[in-house]
């Protein structure tokens, strides 16, 4: 496959500086890489994440509260997504609907291929295990866990073994550049090395689509800038596939896409210039 | 399908992680798990401790003994017919060996030393069925019959000895009126409520001859041991009838049904600590359960999250019975040792030798953990329910 030749090509950049071993970084970077990049190679993009008609309605069967409208639209594997809109649009309702949390009213939502079936918390939750990684506006680190631990918390629910874990979370704390601050706690992190933090934990499963509901909403603009900045990096990096939620337009406009949402409906798909 | 996630060990680490967190407040839910595990494994242990002393002190009677007791009805003494008695073993051979004895009191003198004591006409038999030990000299024999033997207990000779002159074998005393001569000094032997005298307050002289101190030759009381397999309750009703003689009624009475009173007083005790323990616990339980609830609360953006990165509510909801079984069984686990540590004072207080079933060490801290399972099982429950997206926009 053309895709592993890739992974010999990913740049470390100025983040090995640790002592994690060659082939344990590579290997949990296949996670990450193999099925989403892998797929992208051989010219033709391929479709990542599908929502066909979702509607989403609010408040009981006989008064609902329309909240999205039949929204459809794809993203592609690899693809880096802005949804923008103003508050109260939707976005947020969207984005736990494509990150399984919350299912829609009706029509389908497909992740790499496969029809997600919405029907006991058990199935999604495993699901949301296999196939997303979250970042959330307020981290939403366990303030009792140490960096790594954090990171490692969804190969918890899959049977991982701890050692197995640490190095796994530590290839990627290696990633998002912070190897050397692996056993500290959260409240010893910045707000940007805490969002790094989240950014490793939602990576370190391999996961077919991060989903950031405005990761930045809690960082000042410099801050904001380097987590953004590093988004854009992985995802090139990694080819790892990020829709994100953001209010400004500045971050917006490093996607390769952005989706306008007006009132539960999709206003505008345009690819960047 | 849904794996548990958490490896046990890891489970417990968090939950105890959690309890250091909240220190005050798991104390309190604790206080009821350990004063209830503290009182079932104090009862359990102390009446192992009773039951172990009950069997120490009727060793040297056996519990097989039965005791036919002649009860005045008219003027003249009770008694037993001697020969009739001791040809039972004879005639029954579910009866093993028989020791006939009287009793009287008198003063009991040696040079200026005088005491009140009692006084028991009897043969060596007794010695023998009694497991009486000799500190000195020998028990009465065959050939003391109609002399003037006497054996005395070791309270005797410690009452009657003066300083520089102490009772020993070959000394005289005065036994109401009578000189005996003191052919041995029985060893100190444990007391029960059984005995028909205290053997170590007693001076026993033979029977043959008895009548010159308390006016008969015969017994008033006989000592039956019987096989160990026999009913008691039928042989009883057997002695009754072989022994009986007009102008006495025959008493009967057994260890073994001794025994079962002192138990039956025991369990009444016990089911009254049982009690005390169930309801400790059960608040304990509902203290658990108010720890857990909270922790639910206030860890709604935690298992937010779990969910959001994969937990099932199965894992959320083991997640939390181990923590409240984990609590729980600290509070078990102290309970044990606080237990413990009564029934070690009660042994002390009563003089017993300290001894815990093993099973107690298990038990204790499982029924505590038990209890955790159950009452937390609601809060854990709670927890699995979330809604994912609620959870992680609490606070
Ligand atoms: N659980 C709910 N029950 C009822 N209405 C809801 C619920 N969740 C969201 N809504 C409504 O749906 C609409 C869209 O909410 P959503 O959170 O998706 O907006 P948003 O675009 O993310 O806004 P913001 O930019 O402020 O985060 C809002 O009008 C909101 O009140
Ligand atoms: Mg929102």
């Amino acid at each position: 496959m053309k895709g592993r030749h890739d992974v010999g090509q990913i740049d470390l950049g100025g983040y090995s500086k640790s002592k994690i071993p060659v082939h344990i970084l590579l290997s949990s970077l296949r996670l990450a890489t193999d099925r989403a990049r892998g797929d992208r190679c051989g010219g033709a993009w391929r479709l990542m994440l599908k929502l066909l008609n979702v509607d989403k309605h609010y408040g009981p069967p006989e008064r609902p509260v329309p909240v999205l409208r039949n929204v459809s639209f794809t993203v592609q594997a690899g693809d880096f997504c802005a949804i923008l809109g103003p508050s109260g649009s939707g976005k947020s309702t969207l984005m736990n609907i494509i990150g399984l949390l919350d299912r829609p009213t009706t029509g389908e939502v497909v992740v790499d291929g496969e029809t997600v079936d919405f029907s006991t918390p058990e199935i999604t939750a495993g699901l949301r295990n296999r196939l997303i990684g979250f970042v959330f506006q307020a981290f939403h680190l366990l303030p009792r866990l140490t960096a790594w631990e954090n990171v490692a918390l969804p190969l918890l629910y899959r049977r991982v073994a701890r050692p197995r874990r640490r190095e796994m979370a530590l290839a990627m704390l290696d990633q998002v550049g912070l190897a050397d601050r692996a056993d500290h706690r959260p409240s010893e992190l910045s707000g940007g090395q805490k969002q790094r933090v989240a950014l490793a934990r939602a990576l370190v499963g391999g996961p077919k689509v991060v989903l950031a509901d405005e990761p930045t909403g809690s960082l000042d603009s410099v801050t904001a800038g380097e987590v953004m900045a590093l988004l854009r990096d992985l995802n090139r990096r990694l080819g790892v596939t990020i829709v994100m939620v953001t209010h400004d337009r500045d971050l917006a406009g490093l996607c390769d896409r952005r989706i306008e949402v007006l009132d539960g409906r999709i206003l505008r798909d345009t690819a960047a210039a | 399908m849904s794996s548990p996630g958490l490896s046990l060990r890891e489970a417990v680490v968090e939950a105890l992680d959690n309890l250091r967190a909240h220190r005050q407040r798991s104390l309190l839910a604790l206080l009821g798990i350990l004063i209830g595990t503290a009182s079932i494994v104090a009862m359990l242990t102390i009446g192992h401790m009773a039951q172990l002393e009950t069997l120490r002190m009727y060793r040297h009677l056996g519990v097989d003994i039965v005791q036919v007791h002649a009860a005045q009805t008219g003027l003249a003494p009770a008694t037993i017919d001697r020969g009739l008695a001791e040809a039972l073993p004879g005639r029954d051979p579910r009866i093993r060996a028989v020791a006939s004895m009287g009793l009287g009191r008198f003063p009991v003198a040696f040079g200026d030393q005088i005491s009140d004591l009692s006084v028991a006409p009897t043969t060596q038999d007794l010695a023998r069925m009694t497991g009486m030990r000799l500190a000195q000299g020998r028990f009465l024999a065959p050939i003391d019959d109609g002399g003037l033997s006497a054996v005395v207990g070791s309270e005797v000779a410690r009452k009657l000895s003066a300083p520089g002159r102490p009772l020993r074998v070959g000394e005289q005393i005065r036994v109401g009126g009578y000189v005996y001569r003191v052919i041995g000094v029985l060893a100190p032997m444990p007391f029960t409520s059984f005995d028909p005298v205290n053997f170590n307050e007693t001076v026993q002289v033979p029977i043959v001859g008895g009548q010159r101190l308390i006016g008969v030759d015969q017994p008033s009381t006989v000592l039956v041991r019987m096989a160990p397999d026999a009913d008691i309750k039928a042989a009883a009703q057997r002695l009754t009838a072989l022994l009986a003689r007009p102008g006495a009624s025959l008493q009967v009475l057994s260890a073994r049904e001794m025994i079962d009173g002192m138990n039956a007083q025991k369990a009444i005790h016990s089911r009254l600590l049982t009690a005390i323990g169930a309801i400790s616990l059960l608040v304990g339980g509902i203290g658990v359960m108010n720890v857990m609830l909270m922790g639910v609360m206030e860890r709604r953006r935690e298992i937010g999250l779990r969910s959001a990165i994969g937990a099932t509510p199965r894992d959320l909801q083991l997640m939390f019975l181990i923590e409240a079984a984990t609590l729980a069984s600290v509070g078990g686990v102290a309970g044990l040792l606080a237990g413990l540590a009564a029934a070690g004072g009660a042994a002390v207080f009563s003089g017993w030798a300290f001894a815990a079933p093993l099973y107690v060490l298990v038990l204790g801290p499982a029924m505590a953990a038990l209890v955790g399972v159950a009452f937390g099982f609601y809060p854990a429950r709670k927890a699995s329910r979330l809604d994912p997206i609620e959870a992680l926009r609490a606070e």
